[in-house]
């Protein structure tokens, strides 16, 4: 009667033993990695209808967030600004440019720009860029050098986890709220006083509870 | 005192049909779906779809950001701007401020300086915002059903209009609803000059004609009246309903809640007589109520003018009704003059409004508790009026006929056959916000532009006059009455915002009036335009008609009824009135405060009478009355009084819409002009098959414990006294708390788990006052605008399937066959301390939070239901489908963005309007401020008419929550299970009449 089994099975349970393990670790930390929103949404950069870029504004003309995102400081949402605001500007500078031919029919057809999202929020969370800025959290801490972005780019996974570090021990990311928009903000030496400065002129509490961002 | 509370006969005898309902959160079945697919065959689909997904759905989808062109001066995304403006409803109108988000109108509440609202609302106001984006609205104008623009109507009208003005207009007939707009009055008036033989007709189907003849026989003149129940001692309601049908039920409810209110915290409170034969809302209010036939109410009143000694009535009296309750009541009423009231019901006959009134300034009463003013600026209905206008139309000699709102193909009285007489018309316009019955038969049909889309103004009641201020603009390209008449008077097509400002100016002035009128559009009414009050001069003997009234004496005999006697009622809505609001969804969902039935309008009749009939709830019987019948099913309704058969008008639509088109059964097909109120000689017939109800009075059911809780004003006086100063623990055992059921001693508080601190930041808590509680529903409504939460259907409501976050329980106690009470309990989440959901939940998806809510994640509920089961207030609900998912786009503009929509299987529950609370406290921390009692506010709080709910933070102990909890009467729900609710009640005072222990009624 033949065998069944050929002799090179005997070497399976030591095969199975080494690589069963190997590939559960590897399993494991395949979904922890790649699906998790430091793979999937960090480094998201859509092309979006007009080529505005940050870099150019903010970087080197030197333009405040808040001239454009001006709600950011009194309501919860930071708005993209109305096409009105480009061509504040616009209908005096680079009025002919081709790459503004968007903004120019949308202003002239009353069309909205059609603008797409890049740091998206799940619908079930509710963040609040009121109670951020005058918390003291500054626009870099969560969209990164924007101010060095030709294409604004997705920096912080924005995960719950990532959220509640800061709400954890909101200390170090905190600034004063003057420098809020500065991009190019550093810490001074003394990071601790300022912390323990702050803290005293205005503590914060984040919440920590699911109702702080769930509704 | 030891009551049993029910919630049915069938609960009561607990019959195997309920048991379901008790026994498991959700009855057999509730978790397959409806077309029969089950649960594990659709897990199986759902195994195949997601392998078929594969992994396609990693990235999220693509998100667009559209701003503005140029954005609105004043307008940030994000945050909601508030406008007032009024809702006009007949001769009412509410005063309201409505919340718009980015341009879309969200969620409406009452004007907190508006004497019509006075910060509260409706059911009926808070759905209307539902109204505006009815997918089903008639999005054109149609001549003879084809599209058809403004333009061409303005053309075609032309013609028209001149043809008419050659002869004076006497082949042109308007028909509108009844009104009290300052500028709708203006136009009708230039119409009349234009064309001074037309005929201009009003017609309510729900109407209060019979009030304004009764004034006017009693006084010579138009009158109408104002009610103040917050000035009253002593209430007599005759077969009324003025804390619910009413068309000013809002302000009605809070002044009875505040006269209830006083009298437990010491003052005195007030005691309502109810004397009616269809149990309302109102009757389950009474201290004292009385069942008695409609048909029987002239006689009452004339043996009670006869025991207040009036002239004409001697020795009247009413056959089955205890003379000992007519003394102790008349004695009552003597004894508070200037301070007692007594109210008769629209239904009953001119009559007896005018016996009412002479007894009313008999009693002193007129002045204070009840004042009367003219009518200004009104169309006033009259029946009268459309009959001769229906025999004109079928005599030929109208030829043009302009529907300016209403229905009345579908609300007519049957005996008026108003849709052949229409259709002599040659040229019919009707103005409808969908193409219904009316405007479906109608040449022309222009759409109508909702309250909140349009121009207007309307005096509330009282006369204070106030602006109808658009949100948006019209969604569909409507027209208001406004516009349509403004082009009929003056002939040109204006604007209404120009029109209502031509009538604002003599009122303003015409010197500062863009100042003055920018502060009426802030304020939303004009102070200080209330109409002078007017003294009614009576004429003589007003209450020999009393006798005179015909059906009398063949009213059924009270224990006897017999089908040839049994007497016909008909009775609005409380939900969708005369059925203008049929396609309203949070509506017909709403259940009725009385019956607790959805989607439909049974016949109402008493258990024993039933009994006679040989029928049972969901019986289907023919009604058969003066000639015309109809089928529909039945429903015992205890506290109803023997004989009566009472029919729910505005259902059985057949051209509403998809939720409201061939929902429930049409009672106007046997309503006759004659006899719009009630009537003798109608008979039913068993037919031998069901008709299928969904009621939701035993969801959610408790079984046989003390949830309910009640004591009267001379026990709590007694407590007050016996009470000992110190402590709780002695009043609860010796004083009112143990008399209310509390448990003698308080179970010891032991738990397992790590108990959460309470003594930082805000502690949120509630309490509802049963005291103050009418059930109306307004609460139930407010939270489904405010929370987003979807209707479900009949066919799942009888699967215990309905979504709504607060429920109000109603029970009965007493006697079903007799004359049972009601309590009303509105049971929203309890936030209990240690909540027993949350020791349940596998996935931690209802946790607690830093503030003492007991909070529900969506986002982590994987659906086990288990926290419902551990739920012993049954107050979570589940979404067993994604009942969103096919929401047309445009209901999607009436959600709230700052609550998440949940999507199937998922938990969900109330959050005591967590998203206000995170909107406030941020608001508040960026203004530097701290948070005042009374900032927040939930929804139901809000538009709760008898202010029966409070809500604030535990910790402040001058805010009015922590004073309302720490009320003698204060108890908590289930308080032996030691979950330590956050939400409790305050037990239910009643007034009884002492002289009256023991006198049957």
């Amino acid at each position: 009667m033949a065998q069944i089994f050929p002799p090179w099975s005997n070497k399976f349970p030591l095969v199975a033993a080494v690589a069963g393990p190997l590939v559960a670790v590897l399993a494991v930390a395949g979904v922890w990695y790649f699906f998790s929103p430091w793979y999937t949404d960090v480094g998201y950069r859509p092309v979006q209808p007009v080529a505005y870029s940050h870099r150019l504004h903010v970087g080197e003309l030197g333009m405040d967030c808040r001239y454009c995102h001006a709600s950011v400081e009194i309501s919860p949402v930071a708005n993209v600004p109305p096409t009105q605001t480009c061509m504040n500007c616009h209908q005096t500078v680079k009025r002919d440019s081709e790459l503004l031919a968007p903004i120019r029919e949308s202003i002239a057809s009353g069309r909205p720009m059609r603008w797409v999202r890049v740091h998206e929020l799940p619908d079930y969370a509710y963040f609040a860029h009121n109670a951020h800025v005058a918390a003291g959290i500054g626009c870099v801490t969560c969209h990164g050098r924007i101010d060095e972005m030709d294409v604004v780019t997705q920096m912080a996974p924005l995960s719950m986890s990532w959220c509640l570090d800061c709400h954890r021990n909101p200390g170090p990311h905190r600034r004063p709220v003057s420098e809020v928009t500065n991009m190019k903000w550093a810490p001074p030496r003394d990071a601790q006083m300022l912390m323990a400065q702050l803290d005293r002129e205005r503590p914060v509490r984040p919440p920590m509870d699911c109702s702080g961002c769930h509704r | 005192m030891s009551r049993t509370y029910w919630r049915s006969p069938a609960q009561l005898e607990d019959r195997p049909e309920v048991r379901p309902f008790v026994e498991r959160e959700f009855p057999e079945g509730a978790s397959e779906l409806p077309d029969g697919v089950t649960r594990r065959e659709m897990m199986t689909l759902l195994g195949a779809s997601l392998s078929l997904a594969g992994l396609a759905g990693c990235r999220r989808p693509v998100e667009e950001i559209v701003p503005y062109v140029t954005a609105p001066e004043d307008v940030v995304p994000g945050i909601p701007r508030h406008y007032a403006t009024t809702m006009p409803f007949g001769r009412s109108a509410y005063g309201l401020i409505v919340e718009s988000h980015e341009g879309r109108p969200t969620k409406i509440e009452g004007n907190p300086s508006h004497p019509s609202t006075l910060g509260a609302s409706s059911s009926r106001v808070q759905a209307s915002v539902l109204g505006l984006y009815d997918p089903d609205r008639s999005q054109t104008i149609r001549l003879k059903g084809e599209a058809k623009t403004w333009t061409d109507f303005v053309t075609a009208w032309k013609p028209l209009s001149e043809a008419h003005a050659a002869d004076g207009g006497a082949g042109l007939a308007v028909l509108s609803e009844s009104f009290s707009s300052p500028t709708l009055a203006r136009l009708a008036a230039e119409l009349r000059t234009r064309y001074p033989r037309m005929q201009w007709v009003t017609y309510d189907a729900i109407s209060d004609e019979n009030r304004l003849a009764g004034l006017r026989a009693a006084t010579g003149r138009d009158l109408d009246l104002m009610l103040r129940l917050d000035r009253a001692s002593v209430i007599l309601t005759l077969d009324a309903d003025p804390l619910l049908t009413d068309p000013e039920m809002i302000r009605h409810a809070r002044g009875f809640a505040d006269g209830r209110r006083a009298g437990a915290s010491g003052g005195q409170m007030n005691r309502l007589y109810a004397v009616e034969g269809v149990y309302s809302l109102t009757g389950a209010m009474a201290d004292h109520r009385l069942r008695l036939a409609s048909r029987q109410i002239p006689a009452f009143v004339a043996a009670l003018a006869a025991r207040l000694g009036q002239a004409g009535v001697e020795g009247a009296s009413v056959p089955g009704v205890d003379q000992r309750w007519i003394d102790a009541l008349a004695k009552d009423l003597l004894a508070n003059r200037g301070k007692g009231l007594i109210v008769a019901g629209e239904r009953q006959p001119p009559a007896v409004h005018a016996a009412v009134c002479a007894l009313n300034t008999f009693l002193g009463n007129t002045g204070t508790t009840v004042t009367y003013f003219e009518p200004k600026d009104a169309a006033l209905p009259s029946v009268s009026a459309l009959a001769s206008l229906v025999s004109a139309m079928q005599a030929g000699t109208v030829t043009t006929l302009v529907v300016l709102g209403g229905n009345p193909v579908f609300d007519a009285p049957a005996d008026l056959d108003f849709p052949a007489a229409m259709a002599k018309v040659a040229h019919t316009i009707a103005l409808g916000h969908t193409v219904d019955e009316t405007s479906s038969r109608a040449e022309w049909h222009i759409p109508s532009a909702h309250y909140l889309e349009s121009w207007g103004d309307a005096r509330a009641v009282g006369g204070t006059v106030s602006v109808v201020q658009p949100l948006i603009l019209p969604l569909f390209g409507g027209r208001s009455a406004v516009e349509v008449l403004g082009l009929m008077a003056a002939g040109q097509d204006r604007p209404g915002y120009d029109i209502v400002r031509d009538t604002w100016k003599p009122i303003l002035g015409e010197g500062e009036f863009d100042k003055a009128w920018n502060r009426v559009l802030h304020d939303g009414f004009l102070a200080g335009s209330e109409l002078p009050e007017v003294a009614p001069d009576l004429k003589g003997d007003l209450f020999a008609e009393l006798g005179r009234a015909p059906d009398l004496k063949v009213g059924p005999t009270p224990g006897d009824p017999t089908p040839g006697g049994l007497e016909i009622v008909f009775l609005p809505s409380p939900a969708l009135h005369d059925g203008r609001f049929a396609n309203d969804g949070w509506l017909q969902e709403l259940p009725d405060p009385l019956t607790k039935l959805t989607w439909d309008n049974p016949a109402l009749v008493s258990p024993k009478t039933a009994e006679t009939l040989g029928l049972a709830g969901q019986d289907v019987v023919r009604v058969d009355y003066a000639g015309r019948s109809l089928e529909l099913p039945v429903w015992p309704l205890p506290g109803m009084a023997d004989g009566v058969v009472a029919l729910t008008l505005g259902y059985g639509r057949s051209h509403a819409g998809r939720i409201g088109s061939g929902v429930g059964f049409d009672s106007f097909k046997v309503r006759r002009s004659t006899a719009p109120g009630f009537d003798g000689g109608v008979s039913l017939s068993k037919l031998g098959r069901t008709h299928p109800l969904s009621a939701t009075q035993e969801h959610g059911s408790m079984e046989g414990r003390p949830l309910v809780r009640e004591t009267t004003v001379a026990a709590l006086g007694e407590a007050a006294h016996a009470a000992p100063a110190d402590g709780e623990q002695a009043a609860e055992s010796h004083g009112v708390a143990g008399q209310l059921g509390v448990f003698p001693e308080k179970p010891p508080h032991f738990s397992l788990w790590k108990e959460h601190p309470y003594d930082q930041g805000h502690q949120w808590g509630m309490t509802i006052d049963l005291n103050a509680c009418i059930g109306c529903n307004a609460c139930m409504t407010a939270c489904q605008s405010e929370n987003n939460i979807p209707v479900v259907g009949k066919v799942q409501v009888a699967k215990g399937r309905e979504m709504h976050w607060i429920r109000v329980d109603r029970y009965f106690s007493g006697e079903p066959t007799g004359n049972p009470e009601m309590v009303f309990q509105p049971v929203p989440c309890m936030h209990c301390e240690d909540a027993p959901c949350e020791q349940v939940c596998p996935v931690a998806a209802t946790v607690h939070d830093g503030q003492g809510l007991n909070v529900m994640v969506y986002n982590r509920c994987i659906g086990t239901r288990y926290c419902s089961n551990n739920c012993p207030y049954k107050v979570r609900r589940f979404n067993f489908f994604n009942f969103t998912k096919d929401t047309p786009d445009i209901l999607k503009l009436a959600m709230n963005p700052d609550v998440t929509v949940r999507s199937r299987g998922v938990m969900e529950k109330c959050t005591y309007c967590t998203q206000r609370i995170n909107r406030v406290k941020i608001d508040a921390r960026l203004a530097g401020r701290a948070l005042g009692d009374g900032d927040v506010k939930t929804a139901c709080q809000q538009a709760c008419p008898a202010s029966a709910i409070e809500f604030g933070d535990l910790r402040d102990q001058e805010s009015r929550v922590v004073k309302a909890k720490s009320d003698p009467r204060n108890y908590a729900l289930l308080d032996e299970l030691n979950t330590r609710p956050r939400t409790t009640y305050l037990a239910k005072v009643r007034n009884p009449n002492p002289e009256l222990e023991g006198v049957p009624a």
